[in-house]
């Protein structure tokens, strides 16, 4: 048995910055996967992210990015891709995020072996509850790249007939809400 | 001439702690705290079910997820006048402690004890040493030399990878730095342990709360968590002895190594008991209900106004009239649309941004006065404004810390000194180890309210056709917060939230008194000003919490922030 953890980061209230944990919520919502996988809304964790990557076998990040591609863009990053970068000098707990928290993983020895992060280009980050139409269009995109990554780390999922329960972003996002679960019918 | 100095996160979208000083003659002469994104969270509750608020407002902060859903429960309760059963207010008041315990470890060792700390003499430790320096400070059973040999081969493995990894960003090597290089080592050992306590607290949050970061328990009356002695879904004997365990270790951390840790750093920086005073007036709300009508708490609140420790002023109650009428926010120096101080009721949050000017508007965080005077929030003033009245669980741990902090040190230590910043990590510290001690009795408290066969654990809000508004209170672990609604037919009319970080990153008012970080950081002495360690260490001594934003992942590699110097 892999542990794995699928995790959405990001901020619901703030637009497309809360693509991530709307990801991990549509997994959640319409998959079964194999005992030791774990999908998690891990919102905006900062620091707190070393306690939820450490002693997993693979990682699987979905986050929004920023980056000069067009919104909707699904970008995908390996471990080595992510921890070229600088850590942050820390002003507050925010502040060091998935770098620092993957560094520091590996300094106390806990990090995971595979680490992806499917990247999603952002439209917008006004204070909303939901999506703009660029990045709702990319929703498919981005979960069949979590699925690759199972595939590719043998990893078993199975779609559910009936979908389990959503949360209550979901909710408010309605009508087109429902669009998007069919979208996400058609898993590769 | 003065030098302007300015440390800004640049390149992430998100709001973020901004620091200006001006440096004269090697000692800071002005100073400005802002942050750099505006917000306005709340006006997206707005219109909405005042029970389902604290879903949204756990979102607020990523890291201080529970503290905002517990504000906004008990600000719908307030405005409903509505009881918490016990069983409730305990499982509540042990999520609280669990996440303080948590946040405060977390804090310390993550955050800034590498302020202090200078990885670079690790190397030259001799780890028999240390374990012998250790042993005279603690019982603590992992202070032994082969914990200390495995540590300092970790700092070897990455110093001679030539990637320095998570340190490529200290300030090493830094004349502020003067701990031998056993305490380093010490320390940095510390730093590692540290990692799974600061997990069991949290995890004492997922077993009560359902889930973490995001607790899905709570409910408007009282909590979710169904009770039953023995079953194994809902929290039952099983649950209970779970947590038990983590907390026996989580508190045995506490004491042992990090209040134990907090007193030898500052007995080691003794001249830091003079830097980083600021604004000594202090505030703190009650908080820990010990019954259903919050009229009784383990953790007292009030104010201390310019200092005078002995004439504190008390609290009766988390909503007290004392302080829901005294509150205000003054814009004059933020972005916002000029207006007089507003009550958080009546507030209103309309932008009007018009760049970093620090003659004029300068932040994105609105100014919280008290009575129109700045506040100090956070645990000093939690530990002063409970030793202020005489509090004997905070007086217990104030005592011991003094103590140990002059017997390793060799100096005499009182509690005005601990307007400073080193009072404000060893009141992090004592109010941890107050923290654990009331964990362990809260769940004690829990174990025999249920065991007298009371299983309640909500009532049901009724709402009346009126207009009301309500206050939620905690006193979290960077201080004092409150969330301030307004409910009309069952909806949200108005909401307002008042974070502990608004209080102390507050901006200059109309008067043009500065705000609490501001105010600590006049005339803190810089080394090398180009390498500003001191004023990272008076700004983390607070531990701020500024974004509670976006989180989008920025590829690009340029530098996450950046200090400059004019």
């Amino acid at each position: 048995m892999k542990n794995v953890l699928i995790g959405g980061i990001g901020n619901v209230l703030l637009g497309d910055d809360g693509v991530g944990p709307y990801v991990a919520r549509l997994l959640a919502a319409h998959y079964e996967f194999d005992d030791g996988v774990e999908v998690a809304d891990l919102g905006t964790p900062a620091l707190d992210l070393i306690d939820q990557l450490s002693e997993k076998d693979a990682v699987i990040l979905i986050d929004s990015i920023n980056t000069d591609a067009d919104a909707g863009a699904v970008v995908v990053y390996r471990k080595a891709d992510i921890m070229r970068h600088h850590p942050a000098v820390r002003m507050d707990p925010h502040s060091p995020a998935l770098v620092d928290a993957l560094l520091s993983a590996e300094l106390f020895g806990v990090a995971p072996a595979d680490v992806l992060l499917v990247g999603i280009q952002l439209g917008t980050c006004e204070v909303s509850c939901s999506l703009s139409e660029p990045v709702k269009a990319s929703l498919e995109k981005a979960i069949a790249e979590v699925m690759n990554e199972l595939d590719r780390l043998s990893v078993g999922y199975r779609w559910r007939e009936q979908p389990a329960e959503n949360d209550i972003w979901l909710d408010h996002v309605g009508v087109e809400h429902n669009n998007t679960e069919r979208e996400a019918q058609s898993p590769t | 001439m003065a030098k302007r100095i300015t440390i800004d996160p640049i390149t992430r979208i998100e709001g973020h702690l901004r620091i200006d000083v001006e440096v004269d003659n090697y000692a800071v002469s002005n100073t400005w705290a802002s942050c750099t994104m505006w917000r306005g969270i709340e006006n997206i509750l707005r219109d909405r079910d005042p029970r389902d608020a604290w879903l949204f407002t756990q979102r607020f902060c990523g890291v201080c997820t529970t503290v905002h859903a517990m504000a906004s429960v008990r600000a719908v309760e307030d405005a409903l006048k509505l009881e918490v059963p016990l069983n409730a207010q305990y499982i509540r008041n042990l999520i609280l402690i669990a996440h303080a315990l948590h946040d405060h470890i977390v804090h310390f060792y993550q955050l800034s004890a590498l302020d202090w700390v200078d990885i670079l003499q690790i190397p030259k430790a001799d780890p028999a040493a240390t374990a012998k320096l250790a042993e005279s400070l603690s019982p603590w059973t992992r202070n032994s030399r082969n914990e200390f040999k495995a540590a300092q081969d970790r700092v070897n493995a990455v110093a001679s990878s030539g990637q320095l990894g998570i340190f490529m960003n200290g300030y090493w090597g830094h004349p502020a730095m003067r701990l031998s290089p056993e305490v380093n080592l010490l320390a940095f050992s510390h730093y590692v342990q540290a990692l799974e306590y600061q997990r069991k607290a949290l995890q004492v949050v997922g077993i009560l709360g359902g889930k973490t970061p995001h607790i899905q328990n709570l409910t408007v009356g009282g909590v979710a968590n169904a009770i039953d002695l023995d079953s194994t879904s809902a929290l039952g004997m099983a649950g209970l002895e779970m947590i038990r365990v983590l907390l026996d270790e989580v508190v045995q951390f506490i004491n042992q190594v990090y209040f134990v840790d907090v007193c030898a750093l500052a007995a080691m920086y003794p001249e830091w008991f003079k830097i980083g005073k600021g604004v000594t007036n202090y505030l703190a709300v009650p908080d820990l209900p010990l019954d259903s009508q919050g009229k009784a708490y383990d953790l007292p609140g009030g104010t201390i106004m310019n200092g005078n420790i002995a004439g504190a002023h008390p609290f009766k109650t988390a909503s007290d009239k004392d302080f829901r009428e005294a509150v205000s926010e003054d814009v004059a120096h933020a972005y916002y649309q000029n207006g007089k101080p507003l009550h958080p009721w009546v507030g209103e949050t309309e932008p009007a941004f018009t760049g970093w000017d620090g003659e004029q508007k300068y932040s994105w965080v609105k100014a919280p006065r008290f009575n129109g005077q700045p506040m100090q929030v956070g645990p000093l003033a939690q530990v002063l404004v409970g030793y202020a009245q005489g509090h004997p669980l905070t007086r217990k741990y104030t005592d011991l810390a003094i103590g140990k902090i002059g017997a390793v040190g060799g100096i005499r230590v009182t509690p005005d000194m601990l307007h400073s910043t080193l009072g404000r990590h060893a009141a992090r510290a004592i109010r941890a180890s107050m923290l654990a001690e009331l964990a362990q009795k809260h769940l004690q408290l829990l174990t025999d309210n249920i065991a007298k066969g009371d299983y309640t654990v909500h009532n049901q809000p009724v709402f009346s056709g009126h207009e009301v508004e309500g206050v939620g209170t905690h006193e979290a672990p960077r201080g004092t917060l409150s969330h301030w609604i307004v409910i009309k037919d069952e909806k949200i009319k108005n909401y307002q939230a008042v974070v502990p970080s608004t209080w102390n990153a507050s901006p200059r008012d109309r008067s043009g008194a500065h705000g609490p970080y501001e105010a600590s950081l006049l005339h803190t002495p810089l080394a090398r000003p180009e390498e500003p360690l001191e004023v990272l260490r008076t700004v983390h001594s607070f531990d701020p919490c500024m974004a509670c934003a976006c989180h989008t992942f920025d590829p690009s590699g340029r530098q996450i922030a950046k200090v400059k110097v004019l």
